[in-house]
């Protein structure tokens, strides 16, 4: 197969969903965020960012870890090992790709 | 991959989205600017030549909990919280720097150099570090960065005895230390001045654009 199409095909599909490649992007940049965090910089509304979250739990690519700030509830959440494994494996492939 | 680079450095930018980082650095500008100006035109054996450690201390628990209450009562509740990953080469990059600082500054007074300049030159070069933290993100900023190096440059042809009597009141003191006392004096507080509006500025446009804590849920 062609060396190009091959990078294609090996694009992660978890990841390469552009909802999840934002939330992916922005967790890698950082040790951990917030539900809300993630809410306020991709514009996503709960019920759509908390679903693709779900599937980058399932993948093992988000740990997600629920706490209080004061009496509030808060969702953090950080890229895993295999989560940044998995986006910098993502970026190469995309960039043999193109 | 453009915009996944853009992706990749939102969060750095989030971390002025507030202004707050500005207006810690305003605070820390203007506070080392009252520690130069005190011991240098109070009286010998005034007590502010004995508190300068003191008012530093407190300084710094003042930019470190106030910026900490802004972040946890403002930021985080309205548009939320972010964990940075720490990069050991950002600290080993800063205290090069400050080693290269500080050698500068003592072969300048070993070989008797115009050290004044040096304001200058430490000007220009925090002018371009607020430009890369700081405009990169909001583009208005880099008329602030440009407004710094300009105020850097016109500050090294300044005259000698201006510099040296906002150096130092006392006739004892070293002419040389009084002129860079006074070019560094002048740089923080117009720094200050720059970094204080700017972050008001950056506050006020978060305020008015963030709605008020909204309970989060998943």
């Amino acid at each position: 197969m062609n060396p190009q199409i091959r990078s294609i095909a090996d694009l992660d599909r978890v990841i390469h969903e552009p909802g999840r490649l934002m939330i992916a992007a922005l967790l890698f940049a950082v040790r951990r965020a917030d539900f809300l965090y993630l809410q306020h910089e991709t514009g996503m509304n709960k019920g759509t960012l908390s679903s693709h979250l779900s599937r980058l739990e399932e993948a093992g690519y988000v740990a997600v870890t629920k706490t209080y700030r004061g009496k509030v509830p808060q969702t953090l959440l950080c890229l895993t090992g295999a989560g940044r494994k998995a986006f910098e494996q993502y970026r190469r492939n995309l960039k043999e790709a193109l | 991959m453009d915009q996944v680079g853009n992706l990749l450095a939102r969060p750095r930018q989030y971390h002025n989205i507030d202004g707050v980082g500005e207006l810690g650095g305003s605070a820390m500008c203007l506070g080392f600017a009252l520690l130069l100006w005190l011991p240098a035109h109070s009286p010998a054996g005034s007590v502010w030549h004995r508190v300068p450690v003191f008012v530093f201390a407190g300084l710094a628990l003042l930019i470190h909990y106030g910026t900490k209450a802004v972040k946890t009562r403002i930021t985080y509740p309205r548009t939320g919280f972010v964990e940075y990953r720490r990069r050991w080469h950002t600290s080993a990059i800063a205290a090069a720097l400050g080693a290269v600082a500080a050698a500068g500054l003592a072969a300048g007074f070993r070989r008797q150099l115009d050290i004044s300049m040096l304001a200058t030159v430490g000007g220009l070069v925090f002018a371009v570090a607020y430009g890369y933290h700081f405009a990169r993100a909001v583009h208005w900023k880099w008329a602030v960065a440009g407004a710094m190096a300009a105020v850097s440059l016109a500050i090294g042809f300044l005259p000698a005895d201006v510099l040296g009597a906002l150096g130092s009141d006392s006739p004892a003191a070293h002419p040389d230390r009084a002129r860079l006392g006074g070019a560094v004096l002048i740089s923080l507080l117009v720094y200050g001045t720059m970094l204080l509006v700017s972050g008001g500025i950056s506050l006020g446009h978060y305020l008015r654009h963030t709605q008020a804590p909204a309970q989060e849920e998943r």
